[in-house]
């Protein structure tokens, strides 16, 4: 009897060896043993169709603990754009050394000789993988294939609707420009000889617009000329004049001698002044002394006490004094005291 | 449509409106009520006026009733429209010749609602000019007509 060290346990065992057929050591080993089946499991699902993805950095580099190899092996293959889902896993099980060392775990760590099967691939399968695996290329070629046609043909038709938009859009304008023009200049009356036609070419580039859509001005009647507006030396708003809002009428000049606010202005500022003196919260500051009143403005006070408590004789008073009374009161603002 | 919207008769009320009008922009149609193209205009200012009405406060001015301002604006073709802010005229830029007022009916409604919010947030930040935010293929074209040029 001496030390041992069991490394699936991680904990040196005083008992020796015969740590390996104690029940928590067995139990640990059919934990970590049920782990790998669960990923071995899945590979082996993938050896009668093998699937084939596109690489996707990060999803498809995930690697796997072979615990009786003791290393971290790719889980995937994956080979340039491609990965084969579970192609690591199923070489690796396949490979000699794999069982080579499948067997010296199975013996050093007393498992179960019937489940050694499931962790290990044969050759037969191997090859049956290999056969599905190129099968599944072949398909996913076509598929790419095919979705690379698909984006093309999206594309042409894209370009086309493009073309035919922009055909469409140059062909009237290139008909109808002049006709636009003549429309929208056309002016009654014989003053066209004195008009300059600015035309759009003498406007510059930057006056120039594609017009499509004038139809609109098409519809529309032309402008109505009111004729020029000559200045005669008094300027108007391209030459900078003083604006008519600010030159002061020759009448008004005269009436109105009298500089500063009126004797009514002055008044009304007045009464302002003194009701600002006034407490800011007295009864009734803010009233608003226009509003309208009803004739229901008066307080009631309910029916004559007769009998019974004053609440019940107030309560028969609101019931028989009905709804048109409530229809007042929501319009009438009146203070909770008066309601009583 | 032009019963819709309120006239300025004399240039005393013009006067007094340019006055007035506080931070709001005051727009002035020069033109006259039987006009076909006055008509199409007034019915899209009568039709936004309420959803404009705390951006813009809306005016028809008839031409023939205040001749000085139709003198000082350089108005040949009606409807011509005029924008102020504050007592000062905006000018905007349309892309066409004349930047003092707008020539001709507008397309659309939201061609007027986009012009008056732009002129308010341009004088709101100061400016005397803005660009006008209207499609150039829907501003109307016309001559320039200032003095033989």
């Amino acid at each position: 009897m001496g030390l041992f060290y069991c490394p699936l346990c991680r904990l040196t065992a005083f008992t020796g060896r015969r740590h390996l057929y104690s029940g928590s050591h067995q139990q640990r080993l059919r934990e970590a043993l049920g782990r790998l089946q669960a990923k071995v499991q899945l590979a082996r699902k993938m050896i009668k169709n093998a699937v084939v993805v596109k690489y996707e950095v990060g999803e498809h580099e995930q690697l796997f603990w072979c615990l009786c190899c003791k290393q971290e092996v790719k889980r995937h293959l994956s080979h340039g754009s491609l990965t084969v889902l579970h192609g690591g896993l199923l070489q690796h099980m396949a490979s000699l050394e794999h069982k080579k060392e499948a067997n010296k775990f199975w013996w050093e760590n007393k498992a179960d000789a019937k489940i050694k099967e499931q962790f290990l691939i044969s050759p037969e399968d191997y090859e049956r993988f290999k056969s599905s695996l190129v099968k599944a290329l072949d398909a996913y070629e076509e598929k790419e294939d095919e979705v690379i046609k698909e984006m093309a043909s999206h594309i042409r038709e894209v370009e086309q609707s493009r073309q035919e938009m922009l055909h469409a859009v140059l062909e009237p304008q290139t008909g109808t420009e002049f006709c636009d023009e003549s429309s929208a200049f056309s002016t009654p009356g014989g003053h066209k000889s004195d008009i300059t036609i600015i035309t759009e070419e003498q406007l510059g580039p930057s006056a120039i617009q594609i017009t499509p859509d004038l139809d609109w001005m098409e519809g529309n009647h032309a402008l109505t000329f009111i004729g020029h507006q000559e200045s005669e030396g008094k300027g108007n708003v391209h030459t900078g004049a003083k604006p008519p809002w600010l030159t002061q009428d020759e009448e008004e000049f005269g009436s109105k001698q009298q500089i500063g606010p009126s004797y009514e202005e002055f008044l009304k500022e007045k009464e302002k002044q003194k009701l600002k003196k006034l407490p800011a919260d007295r009864v009734g500051a803010n009233f608003d002394h226009t509003s309208q009143t009803g004739k229901g403005w008066l307080p009631s006070f309910g029916r004559v006490w007769n009998q019974g408590r004053r609440w019940q004789s107030r309560h028969q008073f609101k019931a028989e004094s009905g709804k048109d009374r409530d229809s007042q009161r929501k319009t009438q603002k009146r203070p909770k005291s008066e309601l009583q | 449509m032009s019963f819709l919207l309120s006239k300025l008769t004399s240039k005393k009320e013009v006067d007094q409106a340019i006055k007035s009008v506080a931070e709001k922009v005051l727009v002035l149609r020069f033109g006259k009520d039987d006009d076909p193209v006055c008509l199409q205009l007034d019915d899209i200012l009568a039709k936004t006026s309420h959803d404009l009405s705390k951006m813009a406060a809306i005016y028809l001015v008839d031409v023939n009733k205040v001749p000085v301002y139709t003198q000082y604006f350089d108005i040949s073709y009606i409807p011509s429209t005029v924008f102020f802010f504050n007592g000062q005229h905006m000018k905007v830029d349309y892309g066409s010749p004349d930047h003092t007022k707008f020539v001709g009916s507008f397309k659309t409604k939201q061609d007027f609602i986009d012009l008056i919010e732009v002129i308010y947030r341009g004088a709101m930040r100061g400016k005397l000019i803005v660009r006008s935010p209207i499609d150039p293929k829907n501003i109307p074209k016309y001559d320039l007509l200032y003095q033989g040029i």
